[in-house]
């Protein structure tokens, strides 16, 4: 959660689980028109691989937002991953067996780096991280494309998990062994579940976790407290962009044109959607990734995505938390200016 | 156009919020030209009173025969980044072809109305490089585009310095009677009601509303009604015996940014056990020298010594850690975290080290620990440790953020109006803590736009106006118009 910006009560949540309703029953009823309603309810082992990237894209917006930012740029740090991804687990030179984690590793670096440069640029130059992100977002795009949208040589890397994963029912949507899926699937996930509770752990306990919070709720009384503001959000950012990063490198593995090609509805953006289905929470983000992967693995969703009118329809539904749940989660210090504002500070 | 010419009147007014009485039996009347003052601390309705003036809210009980239209400025807001010009026809724009705006006949009208209040040379200056009268008088004037029968004005001297105040109320005076129309204004200050206003509407919580002529009763009468004479005191504990010097000021010269008035080379020190009361309105001085101190702005020629060191390009953070404590007026946004616990409140700026936080982590039993002490011996029972700070009465807050302050022990504290807008009781107990932690040692430099407040706390005065001091010797004879004769002499 972000401590101390609570507001929303019972009606938020109600209004996030009106709108999964919703997207379920929507899907469901599109399946069964165009006679794909076979397989419901749905499972798959991809939902685990998709939980995992849907989780780091929720925690690379709700990071800078505890610092008071708007990660828009979170696409474009995931292109980034992409790129970088691309550039290690393409390559030639190194051993097939590291190219899975050093790829993640170049990923999450591709992704901090933007990182690092939206928080540069608003520190330096005052332009808003909601200008930056989009703009860098769509500088990326065309670069991310020229790697490629065919699926990367999949890491030599197995982790054996073969009884596991035979006790499993297995529709692979992504037609990736199951002991791929298994392995970094469940990997990073933990990693990702890890990562989240650990991060709400020092929000609350730690003193930078204090100071975070301060700054995310009200900047100008965290400068007169002491707090480099500056710092704090260049570190949110990075982090969240480390995390977008990772997920674009994760996608080199199962999908890219998905990552690439699925615009009006890129895919970076569905970290958004998590963090506010979650209610803003590093908890809630959790149960919203794992509900939205298996939305996004039921039968006809793929198609349904495709389609501009049922495309757009569900990204307009997928846009919709953000109207309940933004306004009480922006900081305080007069909105809703204060959303456009850069400066944390009313005097130079 | 409105109905010019007809009188207000109010005769048994009810109002409610909910369950909640605002108030009750309110009666009063005013003619054509006149001005009335409704009189009252926070949160005893003058807002709501207004509102139902206009017609924007429903009577309980009690009838209400008011000129339509009317005109309700409300309280200063924050200051809008649009042309003095923009603003005057923002309600209300000429049209070419239904569509576009006539800008030639939209600058016409307004400055015919800025002629009227002396804006006419500032159309093109954005509105948030005025000064706080000249966004005072560019709302009345706004105010007046539709030429309304009615003038209502919500506390519109809360962010004006005395002179300021008393030259906008003569301003407002001058309309009502050009018009021919009722003005209704409300104020926390006494002093508003003179010379311009014919009558005064007290207000208490929980008690039946008294008008009275401001013929028949004089300024002190009122305020001896209004307060039962409790905010007519003097120093909380008497005067105080300085010790060494803590600040040394010398030099500082600082320009001013739209139409602030610059600091031309001040010079003063805060001695230890002394209140050194700096006398100003905002925009001629008081702003400026208050962000020196703050440490947000740094002076283009000056030093700042706090006990011997040069500290003029330091941080906050550094003057905090060297011992000097900040108190702001209680609305000021950057000295507490409405949505953070009280308990979160009371150990910001406190968390580098023990008692609160040991190896990188919070002590969370030290935190609770400390504010339950605090609000226990600072006399704030109707707060628990875990409320949001948010859920407090402003006065309850400031008493929060004093408590905080005066526990740190500082060497030096600077407090900015750190009593602004809060009831009389809650101004009394702000003063006294602050007061209090100068008996024990420490220097207490207060910045304020109030001659009474500094009268009430001062070992020695000085009145900032365009941008440089006159002291004024703290005699038994000091008179709150010396002090404003100073300012408005300055400013003049």
């Amino acid at each position: 959660m972000i401590p101390g910006r609570s507001r929303g009560g019972p009606w938020v949540l109600l209004g996030n689980a009106a709108l999964l309703v919703a997207l379920f029953t929507g899907s469901y009823l599109i399946a069964a028109a165009a006679g794909s309603s076979q397989g419901w309810p749905p499972w798959s082992g991809d939902i685990v691989l998709a939980a995992a990237g849907l989780l780091f894209l929720g925690l690379a917006f709700l990071f800078p937002l505890h610092a008071g930012l708007l990660n828009l740029g979170i696409h474009a740090q995931f292109l980034a991953g992409f790129i970088a991804g691309s550039l290690v687990a393409r390559s030639a030179d190194i051993l097939p067996g590291a190219q899975g984690l050093l790829g993640l590793i170049a990923g999450a670096g591709g992704g901090l780096f933007v990182g690092v440069v939206m928080a540069w640029l608003k520190r330096k130059l005052a332009i808003h991280e909601i200008l930056s992100g989009l703009l860098l977002a769509a500088m990326l795009v065309p670069v991310a494309r020229a790697f490629g949208v065919e699926p990367a040589a999949a890491p030599a890397l197995e982790i054996q998990l073969g009884t596991l994963a035979r006790t499993l029912a297995w529709a692979p949507g992504l037609h990736l062994a199951p002991s791929f899926v298994m392995a970094w699937g469940i990997l990073l996930l933990a990693l990702g579940i890890g990562l989240g509770l650990l991060a709400a752990h020092l929000l609350r306990a730690s003193v930078r976790g204090f100071e975070l919070r301060a700054v995310g709720s009200n900047p100008l009384a965290a400068v007169a407290a002491g707090v480099d503001v500056d710092a704090m959000q260049m570190l949110t950012v990075a982090a969240g962009g480390a995390c977008a990063g990772l997920v674009g490198a994760l996608q080199l593995w199962t999908d890219p044109a998905v990552a690439l090609e699925r615009w009006p509805v890129p895919l970076g953006f569905a970290g958004i959607t998590v963090a506010f289905l979650g209610g803003g929470y590093l908890r809630g983000a959790l149960v919203a990734a794992i509900v939205l992967a298996v939305w996004l693995n039921t039968p006809g969703v793929a198609a349904a995505l495709s389609s501009p009118l049922w495309g757009g329809a569900m990204a307009l539904l997928l846009v919709l938390p953000a109207f309940w749940n933004l306004p009480r989660l922006i900081p305080d210090q007069g909105a809703p200016r204060a959303i456009w504002r850069t400066r944390h500070r009313e005097t130079v | 156009m409105g109905d010019k010419n007809e009188r207000l009147d109010v005769k048994g007014m009810a109002l409610a919020d909910g369950p909640r009485w605002l108030v009750q039996d309110l009666t009063f009347s005013v003619g054509p030209g006149s001005v009335h003052m409704l009189l009252g601390e926070r949160d005893t309705g003058k807002t709501a009173i207004l509102e139902a003036l206009a017609g924007r809210r429903k009577l309980e009980r009690g009838t209400l025969l008011a000129p339509a239209p009317a005109a309700l400025v409300p309280q200063p807001a924050g200051s809008a980044q649009i042309r003095v010009l923009d603003r005057l026809i923002l309600h209300r724009q000429p049209k070419r072809m239904g569509m576009f705006i006539h800008w030639k006949q939209a600058r016409e009208e307004a400055k015919a109305l800025a002629a009227r209040f002396a804006l006419d040379g500032l159309l093109d200056v954005p509105v948030e490089t005025l000064r706080p009268l000249e966004r005072r008088l560019l709302e009345l004037a706004a105010s007046l585009a539709d030429q309304p029968a009615l003038l209502l004005l919500d506390e519109p001297t809360s962010e004006l310095g005395p002179h300021e105040a008393r030259h906008f109320l003569a301003t407002i005076r001058r309309v009502a009677s050009e018009e021919k129309i009722p003005a209704v204004i409300t104020s926390a200050f006494p002093r508003d009601a003179y010379p311009d206003a014919e009558a005064v509407t007290i207000l208490w919580r929980g008690a039946e509303p008294v008008t009275v002529t401001t013929h028949e009763c004089s300024e002190g009468t009122l305020v001896e009604r209004w307060t039962g004479g409790l905010g007519i005191r003097r120093t909380p504990s008497g005067h105080h015996t300085p010790g060494e010097p803590l600040l040394r000021i010398e030099d500082l010269v600082l320009r001013g940014r739209g139409r602030e008035t610059s600091l031309a080379g001040l010079e003063f020190e805060v001695k230890a056990g002394e209140v050194l009361a700096i006398v100003g309105a905002p925009a001629d001085g008081l702003n400026l020298l208050h962000d020196v101190l703050l440490g947000s702005r740094s002076p283009e020629q000056g030093s700042m010594q706090f006990l011997g060191k040069e500290m003029i390009l330091s941080t906050r953070r550094h003057r905090v850690e060297s011992g000097i404590s900040f108190v702001n007026p209680p609305h000021a946004r950057d000295q507490a975290i409405p949505e953070f616990t009280i308990e979160e409140n009371l150990i910001l700026g406190q968390i580098t080290g023990p008692p609160f936080a040991r190896k990188g982590f919070l002590r969370h039993d030290s935190i609770r620990g400390n504010a339950v002490r605090t609000l226990r011996d600072f006399e704030i029972p109707e707060a628990e440790a875990n409320h949001r700070f948010r859920q407090l009465k402003l006065g309850d807050r400031q008493r929060v953020i004093v408590a905080r302050e005066v526990l740190r022990n500082p060497v030096l504290m600077v407090a900015r109006s750190p009593a602004q807008g809060l009831s009389l009781a809650a101004q009394e107990y702000v003063r006294r803590a602050l007061v209090l932690q100068c008996e024990r040692g420490s220097g207490l430099l207060w910045l304020t736009e109030e001659p009474e407040e500094a009268m009430r706390v001062a070992d020695r005065l000085a009145v900032l106006a365009a941008g440089r001091f006159v002291w004024i010797p703290v005699t038994e004879t000091l008179t709150r118009e010396m002090i404003i004769d100073e300012m408005s002499g300055a400013a003049a």
